[in-house]
């Protein structure tokens, strides 16, 4: 039945709103750099989101927990694979995600006798000098993006519109410390996850009650956006990893642990009392 | 399917050989065989914060001195290091095997490889290189020393060609010049009125110093100290905080006011 190229179409878009759907209570996803390195923040429920790929190579993701390990270790493996048999030097976040990741993702979505991939993925590449830091998001479909100073991921094109509008808004990416840029993405990962929720109130709601709850995301307050902060982080975890560039050895990635979290974000403290 | 992160298994699917194939180097024994690039004298011992891991600079092929600044103690981690005898060719590939091994180990698991882990790993690299090592063409007799952040402490190793391992308590060396300071180690450890891993860092870097002095004394493939040139041993220590080198220019310092008036 799908020999027919509209019955192909068709079955594509179909495809589209199962995916949109299964991101909707997904957890948003912040990367950006500073002086120091860069710093990536999620949230999770114990199983982390946030990975070590290689020596200067972070990956985060939206998604499936099984979709999101097959993809990365099959990254893992393209990653030390090359740079093992070239140079450490060689593997770099573009190529992995261009000639590696992405195609396999496309693939998979467009097979439409099997299932697709349930992810969004972004990786973040710190280069030697902060100017030379790059982000590449994918998304379900295989589509990627090259970013300079911040990525994000969240449910829709929308939602990672606000939530990029609003890191800008804030601060200076490579001029500003690892902690000023920390709490800017707590900020607009909360703000990413508010949108969220309320798109999903929203599509549940009816159309007069739509109308009622409506409020653009970008007038969300402050204190809005901390008071959703508050509420996610009794359930979840606020998950944090750094790539420092200063850091001696090879290895440049590093997860926040929880304490650190904490003494870093005052803002922490005050959510969850 | 090898085990979950094998790194090893993994580059063998990709068609990597690790091993070199000793049927085309002349045979067993053949006298037409070039002489193969070797470095000599490696020594840790364990000391007050942990363990120093140390190796002289030369690398001979036969009588010829092929390189006066090789870096026989390999970092491996961030908490070890392989110190290496033997040819430098295979030695410095299973170095950077180990590397991405425990790497991929510890990326793809989300857990750091036990020490333990780590050794057995080595020791799989060596048994591979056997037929390489018994025809002559690769023979590699390391010592492996890291701290292990788990069990807070120091900890030495040792191997012989084929791959066993040996538990050094105190201290372990390896290369040419090893015998002759084989018995100074011991002599220092039980006599001298301080046991090796009660001593302060300064100290026990004077001992080192002191002793591949002595071995290049004695051994023509040992580099040793050569002062007018400026080069020193490399010298690295390993603690909770870590693998770090101590500079020359400190090692120059001790060298001048604790080694060379005695000499």
């Amino acid at each position: 039945m799908y020999e027919e190229p509209y019955r192909w179409v068709e079955a594509v878009e179909n495809r589209r709103q199962y995916l949109d759907d299964q991101f909707r209570q997904g957890s948003p996803l912040v990367a950006m750099s500073s002086v120091d390195g860069i710093v990536l923040v999620t949230t999770s429920h114990g199983t982390p989101k946030l990975y070590e790929i290689y020596d200067r190579i972070g990956l985060g993701g939206m998604g499936h927990p099984a979709d999101l390990e097959k993809l990365r270790f099959s990254i893992l493996d393209m990653a030390h694979v090359e740079g093992f048999q070239r140079s450490p030097a060689d593997v770099n976040g573009s190529r992995l995600i261009k000639y590696g990741l992405a195609p396999v993702i496309k693939q998979a979505f467009e097979e439409i006798f099997k299932a697709p991939y349930i992810t969004k993925l972004l990786l973040a590449d710190m280069g030697t000098l902060s100017n030379q830091d790059r982000y590449f998001t994918v998304d379900y479909d295989g589509t990627f993006e090259e970013y300079n100073d911040m990525a994000v991921l969240g449910a829709s094109s929308t939602i990672q519109d606000t939530m990029r509008t609003y890191l800008k808004s804030q601060v200076t990416p490579v001029a500003s410390t690892f902690q000023a840029v920390l709490e800017v993405a707590v900020r607009a990962w909360a703000l990413g996850a508010l949108s969220q929720s309320q798109d999903n109130d929203n599509t549940e709601a009816s159309s007069s009650e739509k109308q009622k709850n409506d409020q653009s995301s970008d007038s969300f307050s402050e204190e809005q956006i901390l008071e959703h902060l508050k509420t996610v982080l009794t359930e979840k975890t606020l998950e944090c990893a750094v790539l420092e560039r200063n850091t001696p050895g090879t290895s440049k990635y590093r997860t926040v642990d929880q304490q650190e979290l904490h003494s870093l974000l005052p803002l922490l403290n005050q959510t969850t009392n | 399917m090898g085990f979950q992160g094998d790194f090893f298994q993994l580059l063998k699917e990709q068609g990597y050989q690790f091993d070199i194939p000793t049927s085309n180097l002349g045979g067993h024994g053949h006298t037409a065989q070039p002489p193969i690039t070797q470095g000599t004298t490696v020594l840790a011992l364990k000391y007050r914060d942990g363990v120093l891991v140390a190796g002289d600079r030369r690398a001979t092929a036969g009588n010829m001195v092929m390189y006066d600044r090789t870096d026989k103690v390999l970092e491996i981690d961030r908490y070890c290091v392989m110190a290496i005898a033997g040819v430098p060719a295979t030695a410095f590939e299973m170095a950077r095997v180990l590397e991405h091994s425990f790497k991929y180990f510890r990326r793809s698991q989300l857990q750091d490889l036990s020490f333990e882990g780590k050794l057995r790993a080595l020791s799989k690299l060596l048994k591979e290189n056997a037929p390489a090592a018994l025809a002559g063409t690769g023979a590699v007799v390391p010592v492996f020393a890291g701290y292990d952040p788990q069990q807070g402490c120091g900890k030495i190793y040792f191997h012989d060609i084929l791959g066993a391992e040996f538990e050094g308590v105190d201290h372990a060396m390896s290369g040419s010049g090893s015998p002759t300071i084989r018995g100074i180690l011991h002599y220092l450890n039980r006599w001298s009125g301080q046991p090796l891993a009660t001593l302060p860092e300064e100290e026990a870097t004077v001992i080192i110093l002191r002793l591949l002095t002595s071995a290049a004394e004695f051994d023509s493939a040992t580099g040793g100290v050569n002062y007018e040139a400026n080069l020193y041993p490399i010298i690295k220590r390993i603690t909770e905080k870590g693998v770090e080198t101590i500079p020359s220019e400190h090692l120059k310092t001790l060298y001048t006011s604790k080694v060379a008036q005695y000499v």
